[in-house]
């Protein structure tokens, strides 16, 4: 029960463990696959309910097979983040008549090396005394400065979602039905269910690129970026 | 080792081949792959003994100095030895082969086919490096590695050979270890005439090359025999590998490298397919929503609110309740005719004040009135077939017109002509202007007509009788009907033409029929149809809603109002207690006046405009004279 005492610490100043990252960057990369089918039109407005998330009206889609294929590639990629294997998470968007990949959101993951994140890894205040909580505690104002309370992250995050939504703006209009797929860039070692294969990078050939903001967390930092083709 | 930097994928066919057969040539070239051999190249002779006995070859391989001696005399023991006993010997040092391999596999980025690749290449560079007998003592413990490596590289290579090298270069490949296979076998045959070994010695090794080769397909262990061979061979693919092959682990490094992929990143796609869209999306729906829905009736999501209840009841007393008569207009000054068994009354809405226009004989009833379009006069047509007209203003009968023998249970005016139809089937034109009034008489109806409406251009006429026909005529020849249409069942009474599709007409049936039809009066083709389940006494197109009206009798006595096309009924409002005979809109086109059997009639706010909504729809509604920006009211 002594590791309950600095998990609240670490709670308080709003501390993420590497573990709890890798969820909030999926649960991000969740929300995202949503709302760029919704900004992106693959699937109709009626479709998606909203749903309040990092202080926006976030739009889900409401479709049960929708649903449910997001759901699987979740569950995948959820054993993917806490393992820390990927790399890029890259929802493509393909014309449906001709086949071509017509808009590529490519959000960059970068781990990043954390001498603090090794200190407030459960097992070492688990195994810490009394005395460790007060190690925790500085260790914790000490990161303060770095890192970032949770509702920071919140914040860049909902920044993140304006801006996609914003985006649309400038996004080319998309012609005729439009499908998606969703690629990870995993590292080699990773072990692959069925369901996944390897395939190319889907890049859109000639295509403009806009980099987009991104946010990080104490152990991973999104990049995101998107591109599309041009049109004449 | 140094030799590692050397890449030359090939190589690692050869190798497999080579190696176990020549026993380590290193010396010759050092290809990438073979970057693990280098240490094998060390190797001697001896590795041709690693094929024979893997046993012998390790422990060989342990002494070390002596490797070559002892290769060269196991050499021609060796050929002839059987791959199986290599084999067996190979089965346990595989793995050794496979940690050096490992590194060779990383590069080539093919995968675990890829580590026996670089296996065999391995086991070619040992083999190599066997091949000259200059090998150090340490190389031939590499070699014997690097054999074993070779041997379980063999059985890889069988995989290679599949890869990089179709069918027949598959065995070959296996002497050889790669591709150019047919290039090396030449070649070494040559270079073993030319190896430093002795043209005994190559002798040997070419025959036992050649048996090799054709031993190739049989198996590994031929290869064993060959090792001397091998060793000749594999210098030769050496000399000759020393460019870069682009199947090179090396070779593909660089290239990954130089297009900045990284090969330790694999990109996996979710395969399944993701589900359709269950319709086609258009963006620009979605960001140019006006703020409020255009169509507000249009979507079952903002259907308009329709009042239900009357605005104003009025008593109709004497009402006659007979379905083939029309005794209820709503002129476009506003008022309203209702023929009341003997008598008419005209009902002024703006004022609420109620005159008798006339009364007819004793002998007679009223069986129909009709306001002329300017609203200044009303016809009305009497059981006897005579045809009046009266100045509704003056209060006083202007004409009256004679020609039917049955009474006169429907009319319509065009401008000056008036239609009218009778029980015997026939519709007169009269011309009220003229002396001689009747203008044209159309033959098509077999029995009692009860429903008669012009178009509001006057270019069509549209009538409906009891022989449960409705008749299209052009009012340029009134010869015969433009189009018949027998889809009724019953009797035809209630007709509407659309006011803003002017080739739209609409049909109501009677009871044993029920249906309303939806016609294009230019072709004649049926377009819609709704059962609406009870009789159909009425219908009147709404002037600024996509909607049409029906009023019904049995059983619900009711009024509905259904959008168009869709076919949706809006609302349906239990109107009287017993069936509604006859309707009409008001010139506003706002509410609809309905009179029925219970000797009501009453008044309903159906199609209530609201403010600021276009009037594009019912100004195109040449029918209506009133102009719809006034606003009518009832007192």
């Amino acid at each position: 029960m002594a590791s309950a005492g600095p998990e609240k610490d670490k709670s308080k100043t709003h501390k993420l463990s590497l573990k709890g990252s890798a969820k909030l960057v999926a649960e991000f990369f969740q929300y995202s696959i949503h709302t760029i089918l919704f900004q992106r039109g693959v699937y109709p407005a009626e479709d998606f309910t909203a749903v309040k998330k990092y202080g926006l009206n976030m739009l889900v889609s409401s479709d049960d097979q929708v649903r449910a294929y997001i759901k699987k590639i979740m569950s995948q990629l959820d054993k993917w983040m806490l393992a820390g294997k990927v790399q890029k998470l890259v929802i493509v968007i393909t014309d449906k008549d001709t086949g071509e990949h017509v808009e590529r959101w490519q959000f960059d993951v970068q781990i990043l090396s954390k001498p603090k994140s090794s200190k407030s890894s459960s097992k070492s205040r688990s195994a810490a005394t009394a005395s460790a909580k007060d190690q925790e505690n500085e260790s914790s104002s000490k990161s303060s400065d770095a890192a970032k309370t949770e509702a920071e992250i919140q914040a860049e995050i909902a920044a993140l979602f304006r801006q996609i939504t914003a985006s649309v703006t400038f996004l080319p209009q998309l012609q005729g039905d439009c499908t998606f797929n969703v690629l990870v860039y995993a590292d080699a070692s990773s072990e692959v269910p069925v369901e996944w294969g390897d395939s190319d990078a889907k890049e859109i050939v000639g295509g403009e690129r806009v980099q987009l903001r991104g946010f990080s967390t104490q152990s991973h930092r999104v990049e995101t970026l998107v591109s599309y083709r041009l049109v004449e | 080792m140094a030799t590692a930097s050397v890449s030359t994928p090939i190589k690692s066919h050869t190798g497999l081949f080579s190696s176990r057969t020549a026993g380590g040539r290193m010396p010759l070239t050092p290809s990438p792959s073979q970057r693990t051999t280098p240490v094998k190249i060390s190797s001697s002779p001896f590795t041709p003994e690693k094929s024979d006995g893997v046993h012998r070859a390790a422990s060989r391989s342990v002494y070390g100095g002596n490797l070559t001696a002892h290769l060269r005399a196991s050499r021609a023991n060796n050929h002839r030895d059987s791959p199986k006993s290599n084999i067996a010997r190979v089965v346990s040092t595989p793995r050794k082969v496979l940690e050096l391999g490992v590194s060779n596999f990383t590069l080539t980025g093919t995968g675990a086919h890829s580590k026996a690749a670089s296996s065999s290449s391995s086991s070619s560079s040992s083999s190599s490096s066997s091949s000259t007998s200059a090998s150090s003592p340490n190389g031939n413990t590499k070699k014997k590695t690097t054999a074993v490596k070779k041997k379980p590289a063999k059985t890889t290579i069988a995989y290679k050979g599949d890869r990089f090298i179709p069918n027949r270069s598959a065995s070959t490949a296996y002497s050889d270890g790669s591709v150019k296979l047919g290039m090396r076998e030449g070649r070494s045959s040559r270079s073993r005439t030319g190896s430093t070994d002795g043209s005994s010695v190559l002798a040997s090794a070419t025959d036992d090359a050649i048996s090799a080769l054709e031993s190739l397909s049989i198996g590994d262990r031929r290869r064993d025999d060959s090792d001397n061979h091998d060793s000749h061979d594999d210098d030769d693919e050496a000399s000759s590998y020393s460019r870069p092959s682009p199947r090179s682990a090396a070779y593909r490094e660089t290239l990954a490298n130089a297009c900045g992929v990284n090969l330790n990143t694999r990109i996996l796609q979710f395969k399944p397919a993701p589900p359709e869209s269950s319709k086609p999306v258009d963006l620009r729906q979605q960001y140019n929503r006006p703020l409020k829905p255009a169509g507000a009736a249009n979507s079952a999501q903002f259907r308009r609110r329709i009042a239900t209840a009357p605005e104003r009841v009025l008593d109709a007393p004497g009402l006659i309740d007979d379905y083939y008569l029309n005794l209820l207009d709503w002129s476009s000054g506003n008022q309203v005719a209702i023929g009341l068994e003997r008598s008419v009354y005209v009902w002024s809405a703006d004022e609420g004040s109620v005159n008798c226009l006339l009364e007819t004989s004793p002998d007679t009833y009223v069986s129909s009135v009709k306001w002329s379009g300017d609203g200044a006069y009303v016809g009305v047509g009497l059981g006897t077939g005579e045809v009046q007209i009266w100045d509704v203003a003056e209060g006083v009968k202007v004409r009256s017109m004679f020609g039917h023998d049955s009474r006169v249970g429907v009319m319509g005016w065009n401008k000056h002509i008036l239609s009218t139809g009778a029980r015997s089937g026939l519709v007169f034109n009269h011309d009220v202007r003229i002396a001689e009034h009747k203008v044209a008489e159309l033959v098509s109806h077999t029995s009692e007509v009860c429903g008669l409406e012009w178009r509001s251009d006057g270019a069509q006429l549209a009538t409906g009788g009891n022989d449960n026909l409705v008749s299209i005529w052009d009012a340029r020849s009134l010869a015969v009907p433009k189009f018949t249409k027998t889809n009724h069942k019953a009797a035809v009474k209630a007709l509407a033409w659309c006011p803003w599709n002017l080739n739209l007409l609409a049909t109501g049936g009677g009871s044993y029929d029920r249906h309303i039809h939806f016609w294009n009066a230019s072709t004649g083709a049926r377009v819609n149809s709704i059962d609406t389940g009870s009789q159909v006494t009425s219908l009147r197109w709404s002037t600024h809603y996509r909607e049409i009206v029906s009023t019904s009798g049995f059983p619900d006595n009711s009024l509905s109002i259904w959008s168009y096309p869709t076919l949706v009924r809006n609302v349906e409002i239990p109107a009287h207690e017993s069936r509604v005979l006859h309707s009409c809109l008001s010139p506003d086109g706002q509410m609809l006046a309905t009179a029925a059997a219970d000797e009501s009639l009453k008044f309903w706010k159906v199609f209530e405009k609201k403010p600021g909504h276009s009037q594009a729809l019912s100004s195109a509604s040449s029918s209506i004279k009133a102009s719809s920006g006034q606003q009518m009211t009832i007192r």
